[in-house]
């Protein structure tokens, strides 16, 4: 029996597990870069100059789901003549932030040491 | 910008009322600002093809709201494995619970049209019995799910979250066949119950056991069973039973090791069945004067032999089977003994 035929090619394994490795990665991201208020478009901007791009159908709804979490505060406010939302990480947002950045690091220290062991043969 | 605002309006209608207006504003704003930027980029404003190109890019307008509402799977990954659990385990049990019911009721209630229909019917009916006793666990997992997701809400009680490790099954024995699953032992019990209550309707409805026999006897004139055979019946029926006890006991693992003994005694029980057969000397009696007897006594004698024939075989099987489960017992007597 063909086994092979149902298997996902090798791009479509990397992209999936990519996605999977991005997407706590994104929500600390936009947390951290919430320190200073910004609205969607310029959040999603900033993030993209660093490097860390994100889809703006995914990053809008994320930012409402971390408001209703209590995470970030938000406020609609006027800018160059528009109605904008701007949004800010509250004072608990700060909290978990604090608290995945040391997550974060720790992974991240875990994962350096796993990959300077040498592999048993 | 109507291109823009058809996007909205066609994202809008996805929307729950409440929360509508103001992701509706907050999209508008976020496009408009992406809008800019890319007319600046150009140092013109958008064409429509443009435009279209970035709203396609931003995607489909149900995509874009379903983004924004909460998860709406009726049962969720959480609540999914206790629901499957269930499935499982309960299935068996309803399938019996009905074979039960169809079977009392069968044979309780007086049968309008032939057995054969009504044992038809009752088959053809188990698909919207058990297609409802689906609907009714799904919809009872889908209100755990919903409540699930209210604060306070205590898992615990849930079939997958409660389990003790010390009650997993022994491990199996690489020279012993796999014991049967509990579906099986379910299924074997149904069955059963399926075949005496075919056996128990003889009586009432002769057809069913004579069948293509009925030919035979036409040829014979007008012959008639022995009175014997109803001796041999309560054989059966007494066999039935006790197999039906066997299968009920077979519903609990903790009865495996007795199963050989049980299918043993069963197995006595037959040859005793069939020994009695090969003892009758009269199988079919003359119902009228107009009986071939010359026929009757050819069919009396091979029957008698056949059935002789069917006794040697049962018995030396029997033997075997009976050697098979005593022989570990008498290896360990004689080490014992020397």
């Amino acid at each position: 029996m063909d086994t092979t035929s149902n298997t996902p090619s090798e791009p479509q394994i990397f992209d999936s597990l990519r996605l999977e490795l991005r997407r706590g990665c994104l929500i600390v991201a936009a947390l951290a870069q919430l320190r200073s208020e910004h609205y969607g478009y310029t959040l999603r901007k900033a993030l993209a100059d660093q490097g860390l791009a994100i889809e703006e159908s995914t990053l809008y709804p994320l930012l409402r789901r971390l408001e209703t979490q209590g995470l970030l505060t938000s406020q609609w406010r006027e800018e160059d003549k528009r109605n904008k939302r701007f949004y800010k990480l509250s004072a608990q947002g700060e909290t978990i932030l604090t608290h995945l950045l040391a997550e974060w690091n720790s992974i991240n220290d875990s994962l350096h040491k796993i990959l300077k062991t040498p592999t048993e043969a | 910008m109507n291109l823009l605002e058809r996007y909205l309006q066609a994202i809008g209608q996805y929307l729950p009322p409440a929360t509508r207006q103001d992701i509706l504003n907050e999209l508008r704003v976020n496009l408009e600002a992406q809008i800019d930027d890319r007319a600046e980029e150009l140092n013109r404003p958008l064409t429509d093809p443009e435009l279209s190109q970035l709203l396609q890019s931003h995607g489909r307008p149900e995509v874009v709201a379903a983004r924004y509402l909460p998860q709406r799977s009726l049962i969720g990954p959480t609540i999914f494995p206790s629901y499957l659990l269930t499935l499982r385990k309960a299935f068996p049990l309803v399938v019996l619970i009905y074979v039960i019911a169809q079977a009392i009721s069968l044979v309780a209630e007086p049968q309008q049209g032939d057995l054969l229909r009504g044992i038809f019917r009752s088959i053809v009916q188990i698909v919207p019995t058990l297609l409802i006793f689906w609907a009714s666990v799904t919809i009872v997992f889908a209100v755990i799910e919903f409540a699930h997701t209210r604060p306070g809400f205590d898992t615990r009680w849930l079939p997958s979250s409660k389990w003790d490790p010390t009650k997993l099954p022994a491990l199996h024995d690489a020279t012993n066949p796999k014991p049967k699953s509990f579906a099986t032992r379910v299924a074997d019990l149904g069955f059963h119950i399926l075949w005496i209550l075919y056996v128990l309707a003889i009586p009432a409805h002769p057809f069913l056991i004579i069948g293509p026999s009925d030919w035979y006897l036409r040829q014979l004139g007008n012959a008639a069973f022995a009175p014997a055979w109803a001796t041999f019946y309560v054989l059966l029926l007494v066999l039935l039973g006790f197999q039906l006890i066997t299968r009920i006991l077979a519903l609990n693992p903790v009865f495996d090791r007795q199963q050989p003994v049980l299918d043993l005694i069963t197995k006595a029980l037959g040859v005793t069945g069939t020994a009695f057969l090969a003892s009758m000397k009269t199988y079919f009696i003359a119902a009228s004067p107009s009986v071939n007897q010359a026929v009757l006594a050819n069919v009396n004698h091979w029957m008698g032999v056949s059935f002789r024939i069917l006794l040697v075989i049962v018995s030396i099987q029997l033997l075997i089977d009976a050697w098979k489960l005593l022989r570990p017992t008498l290896r360990v007597k004689s080490v014992l003994l020397f």
